[in-house]
């Protein structure tokens, strides 16, 4: 392995030396958590006659990745991103893309023919529930994915287009099959990495996350969006 | 971070992906079992413009009629079940009785190279999942003119 900044010599188990840096870690950091994450959506655990519940073990083993992670590198909540002294900030960097990405969807739902209807997101639920509860997922996946995800790319990569690309891709990657959702997503992972690397506030993303979820499931074609489902349950 | 603390962790990692692996091939040996049954087989005794015809009988269930259904050209054509009469499939002890054939007649087709292929419908022991399995391999016909 070529010198770098950052080689640290570390032996392991059977007594070798291995040059292994920050950078190696961090990358398979980023490897085993989405792998765990990808496990999680395409086993089909209910046709080989397992429990639904067998998918926890996948999720469980991520979360332990990534709290073990935070510790050895004493990242703080407040570093992460859950804070408010920047909140403000954040959102305003963040709402003209939104605005932006409203009118696109909204120009896409008319040229569609799509009718925009703002109840549509589970119709069967109050919408400021439906917000409540789409902010919460949304907190999460943004945690995932720019608390963790983001983070070990800088550490990978540096901070930049390239750490904020792979960010994005993984984002797609992560909503496979769903080629509309992959496009949204792949977008929308464009500007909240962008965005988190400059200020970096997870409430502002989430917010942001869970009205565009909102938008996008409003107004473009609910047949293209096949109901947002992903993985091995987008067939079925 | 210290050295023991990279150490320790990366163990974890390697630990994860051996649970994770272990997880993955327990369920791909849970749905192998759960969606294949090796008691089901068959045969395809002829393939052309106007007809496919074959046999198919379970052997963990000698008495059960088994469900086909062909396909062509990776198409869905036409589902039936296999109680034609074959005196042959029973006489060589493939069967409880005679009626384990079928025979589907083909609609009009384009002219050129097609394939078929029938599979037995394979329902799991709860009845939850409906599974194909290909009986015969794929066949190849060709179909020289519309009628």
């Amino acid at each position: 392995m070529t010198a770098e900044p950052n080689t640290q010599s570390f032996e392991v188990a059977d007594g070798s030396k291995t040059a292994f840096t920050d950078r190696s870690l961090a990358g398979w950091e980023i490897v085993s958590v989405v792998s765990s994450i990808l496990i999680a959506e395409w086993m089909a655990v209910t046709a080989a006659g397992f429990t639904k519940a067998i998918i926890a073990v996948p999720v469980a083993l991520a979360i332990l990745v990534v709290l073990i992670s935070h510790g050895l590198r004493n990242e703080s909540m407040y570093d992460i991103g859950f804070r408010f002294d920047n909140f403000l900030n954040a959102l305003l960097l963040l709402a003209a893309p939104v605005v932006l990405t409203a009118l696109l969807c909204l120009l896409i739902g008319w040229k569609s023919g799509a009718p925009v209807n703002f109840l549509r997101w589970h119709p069967n639920r109050y919408l400021v529930l439906q917000f409540v509860v789409g902010f919460g997922w949304a907190l999460i996946q943004q945690y995932v994915l720019q608390g963790f995800v983001n983070r070990r790319s800088m550490i990978l990569l540096g901070r930049g287009w390239g750490s904020v690309l792979m960010v994005a891709a993984i984002f797609g990657l992560l909503h496979l099959p769903n080629v509309w959702v992959i496009l949204i997503t792949f977008l929308g992972g464009l500007i909240w990495a962008a965005i988190y690397q400059r200020v970096p506030n997870l409430f502002a993303l989430a917010v942001t996350h869970s009205v565009m979820t909102w938008f996008v499931v409003s107004t473009l074609p609910p047949t293209a969006l096949h109901h947002l489902r992903v993985g091995l349950g987008y067939f079925f | 971070m210290s050295r023991i603390s990279r150490k320790t962790f990366a163990k974890l990692l390697i630990g994860k992906s051996i649970c994770e692996a272990l997880l993955v091939i327990a369920v791909a040996v849970g749905l192998f079992v759960a969606t294949t049954n090796r008691a089901l087989h068959g045969g395809l005794d002829r393939a052309d413009a106007q007809t496919i015809s074959g046999w198919a009988v379970d052997d963990g269930s000698p008495g059960r009629r088994i469900e086909v259904q062909l396909f062509i050209d990776d198409k869905f054509v036409e589902q039936r079940v296999a109680n034609e009469a074959r005196p042959d499939v029973h006489q060589a002890d493939h069967a409880a009785d005679d009626r384990r054939g079928f025979a589907f007649k083909l609609p009009a087709l384009a002219p050129g190279e097609h394939q078929a292929r029938v599979y037995v419908v394979n329902s799991s022991a709860s009845l939850q999942h409906r599974t194909l399995q290909i009986i015969g391999g794929p066949i190849s016909f060709r179909s020289d003119a519309l009628p």
